[in-house]
């Protein structure tokens, strides 16, 4: 990209640098070349006047999903694509999971080629075990050659103890995060809810808080004692966040993230048994929602994923449950954070820092800051427009989505990677 | 200062511990193993200094070339060698080791050689039976002539084997190789290099005195010598590694990577070795770098110096 291009007149929002304030940048080669109010227009091919609008670095997924190859009418990386720039993401991470493990060595360099071409920048983790089973560790050092920028265990923990620290042991080498669910095999085995007042008068297989609790302070001491990088993949319980803050006086390498659904939903929405609310972890109490809104603020949450997670039926096709669990989310996610700005529960700061900043620093990504000399990954918003979600006008192939229906207030106006504007509607 | 100058005989009855030695045992123990070395090399290999002297070749894990070696030294020396296949014999029986030990030792036999899976097994019948032992393995823990032949054959080439740079490469976990090799070298003032994945270390690792490296074109740069450890699948319990291709692609040694050891670096492997796996088949045959088969050959002539020197120490002890 050679042109020079200049947003101006815009509202400013980089949580990297703490700025919130009236500026626009200056982009030259697809790199940010000048930021301020002050920018040497007389270069700039095209000048974009952004006034009344957020301009902000674009967002990133560290846990998002596709479904396999060639499922008819399936999410493609095409569809995957086109629902992250409709909702403002210019780097995504594909993770593995049941459907799609991701933990082949032979390829893994090609299609990690392969998803580079794509405007949005994705990348791709590799599963941590074969076949995510949980019992022989993955070819990990010769993915993360081939591309891979972390390890993930899929959406079940690791119930084998001495192949957790083998596995953190193992990753510290090429020091990559081992991203892990935190739950107690054994005390989560079939749960699809929380342990609650409504589990137990509606009768459904349900876990205690406790079990993220035992889970966290299992693998935090393994961290320890190994060596490796902990990525605690969706913190979703006031009883994980206690361990979490507990363990983090200790000398170890740790990180937290929190699905979007955790942070907007909680268990009554999953009252009615709409199988739209089936998630994996399911859906806690309004008390471990705001507990985890807080650890936002407080900075202790690195990063808020999208865990988009496209399922073969709108509906899901099964009662509560036995459906699949996940939601779409890649096209919500920003709308249902700036719900939490506009209730005055977070600041737009808190709220862009770990969709931007604070996954980049995981991965050592250069992007998700208005920096000079950063790639110009930028978003711009319409921080008050209201619209409903509709999954009938979703990009994604698919169409559950937890917040169908809903009433969202703010809009991406156009999503720009490397300089290039790739969503613009 | 040389030997000459003072007076100082090999004072030991046992092998069982690289750590035993000193610098000036290792250096008599050199100086007969290079006399041998030569020796072997003619068609009259035979001397009697250990005539009459039975050695009883004690091996309850299977072995071929470390038992062959020790059988060869013996006789090559004009000892009585008798083989105890332990692995299919009154110890899998039920028997007790202090039982076998003491049965054995009725035979009256003058050194025992032994290797076992368990460590410390040496020790023990040692104490038990009052003869002197040679440690030919001791589960993960020793496995002194080996250190010895390794660094015997690097000083034939070298002269000292102090001061220079020597890099252990694979399986050091469950190796008694890796830790007789890293005692006996860090008595002989050479700088020493580890290279292994994380879960292949042992986790006090950074107490030996040794440079620990996840990265083999790191932990390669400026070597004079690499040794190549196999993984010893036999000791593991699960999976250390995710595959064999995997540790090949990470830490197995090819003739590119060896680019960033010194140009004159000498490739060691205490065999058997698994080509492919912790080192290039072509790599393994190279005659300009490989030095595996003179291990082999050190190790006869280095087990000739042990049992003599032991040997004497049993006469002189008789004697007296």
């Amino acid at each position: 990209m050679s042109t020079t291009r200049a947003i101006i007149n815009a509202r400013l929002v980089d949580p990297a640098s703490g700025q919130d304030g009236p500026g626009g940048v200056l982009i030259e080669g697809g790199i940010i070349a000048q930021i301020g109010t002050e920018l040497d227009l007389d270069a700039a091919d095209e000048i974009i006047d952004a006034r009344g609008c957020i301009l902000a670095p674009a967002l990133i997924d560290l846990r998002c999903a596709k479904e396999p190859a060639l499922t008819p009418d399936g999410e493609t990386v095409d569809t995957l694509c086109a629902a992250a720039m409709s909702g403002g993401f210019g780097t995504i991470v594909l993770a593995p999971n049941a459907r799609s493990p991701l933990d082949k060595a032979d390829g893994f360099a090609g299609m990690s080629r392969g998803l580079a071409q794509r405007g949005v920048r994705m990348l791709s983790a590799c599963g941590a075990t074969q076949g995510l089973a949980g019992e022989q560790m993955a070819e990990i050092g010769l993915m993360v050659r081939g591309g891979a920028v972390y390890a993930g265990c899929g959406d079940r923990p690791i119930r084998d103890t001495r192949l957790m620290r083998r596995l953190l042991s193992y990753t510290s080498q090429f020091d990559v995060w081992l991203s892990c669910r935190p739950a107690d095999s054994d005390l989560s085995a079939d749960a699809v809810a929380l342990e609650s007042d409504w589990s137990a008068r509606v009768g459904i297989p349900s876990e205690p808080a406790v079990s993220e609790r035992i889970a966290i302070e299992r693998d935090a001491a393994l961290a320890e004692l190994s060596g490796g990088k902990l990525m605690i993949d969706r913190l979703s319980t006031a009883a994980g966040l206690d361990a979490l803050r507990h363990v983090r006086g200790r000398d170890l390498e740790i990180a937290a993230t929190v699905a979007i659904a955790h942070l907007t939903l909680n268990e009554v929405d999953a009252g009615g048994l709409d199988s739209a609310f089936r998630m994996d972890p399911p859906l806690r109490s309004e008390a471990d929602r705001m507990a985890l809104v807080e650890a936002v603020t407080s900075g202790e949450i690195d990063a808020v994923i999208s865990d988009h997670r496209p399922t073969p039926f709108d509906d899901k096709g099964e009662p509560f449950a036995l459906a699949i669990a996940g939601t779409l989310s890649l096209e919500t996610l920003l709308g249902a954070m700036l719900g939490l700005v506009h209730d005055d529960e977070l600041s737009l700061l808190d709220a862009l820092r770990v969709l931007t900043s604070g996954p980049a620093d995981l991965l050592g990504l250069p992007q998700g800051r208005v920096a000079v000399g950063a790639p110009a990954d930028l978003i711009l918003i319409d921080g008050d427009k209201p619209w409903v979600c509709q999954p009938d006008g979703f990009a994604s192939a698919r169409g559950n989505s937890a917040w169908s229906g809903r009433r969202f207030q703010g809009r991406v106006l156009q999503t720009i990677v490397a300089g290039d504007t790739l969503y613009n509607p | 200062m040389s030997r000459a100058e003072f007076s100082y005989d090999f004072p030991h009855r046992h092998l069982v511990s690289v750590a035993d030695l000193n610098p000036v045992d290792i250096q008599i123990i050199f100086e007969r193993a290079a006399h041998h070395l030569a020796a072997n090399r003619t068609p009259d290999k035979r001397s009697d200094v250990l005539r009459g002297l039975t050695v009883l070749n004690l091996f309850f894990e299977a072995s071929t070339r470390t038992q062959g070696s020790f059988e060869m030294a013996g006789k090559r020396l004009g000892a009585d060698v008798v083989n105890f296949a332990m692995a299919n014999s009154s110890a899998s029986k039920g028997e007790s080791l202090s039982d076998t030990a003491r049965t054995l030792a009725a035979m009256k036999p003058d050194i025992m050689v032994v290797r076992h899976s368990a460590t410390g097994a040496p020790q023990f019948l040692a104490e038990r039976t009052g003869l002197s032992v040679v440690n030919a393995g001791d589960g993960m823990h020793e496995h002194p002539t080996q250190a010895l032949l390794d660094s015997f054959t690097l000083s034939q080439r070298w002269g000292e084997v102090g001061g220079r740079r020597i890099l252990i490469v694979g399986d050091i976990l469950h190796s008694r190789v890796a830790r007789s090799n890293i005692g006996l070298l860090n008595i002989l003032g050479a700088e020493i290099r580890l290279c292994a994945p994380p879960t292949l270390l042992p986790s006090d690792v950074d107490q030996w005195g040794c440079d620990v490296f996840h990265d083999l074109d790191e932990a390669l740069t400026g070597c004079d010598a690499v040794m190549a450890l196999r993984q010893q699948r036999e000791r593991m319990s699960g999976g250390f590694v995710p595959s064999e291709r995997e540790f090949f692609h990470l830490f197995g040694l090819t003739h590119e990577r060896l680019e960033a050891a010194s140009p004159d670096v000498l490739v060691m492997h205490p065999g058997p070795m698994n080509r492919g796996v912790e080192i290039h088949t072509k790599l393994a045959d190279d005659p300009e770098k490989s030095v595996i088969l003179d291990q082999v050959e050190s190790g006869v002539a280095v087990r000739m110096a042990i049992l003599e020197l032991i040997g004497a120490n049993i006469r002189k002890e008789a004697v007296a």
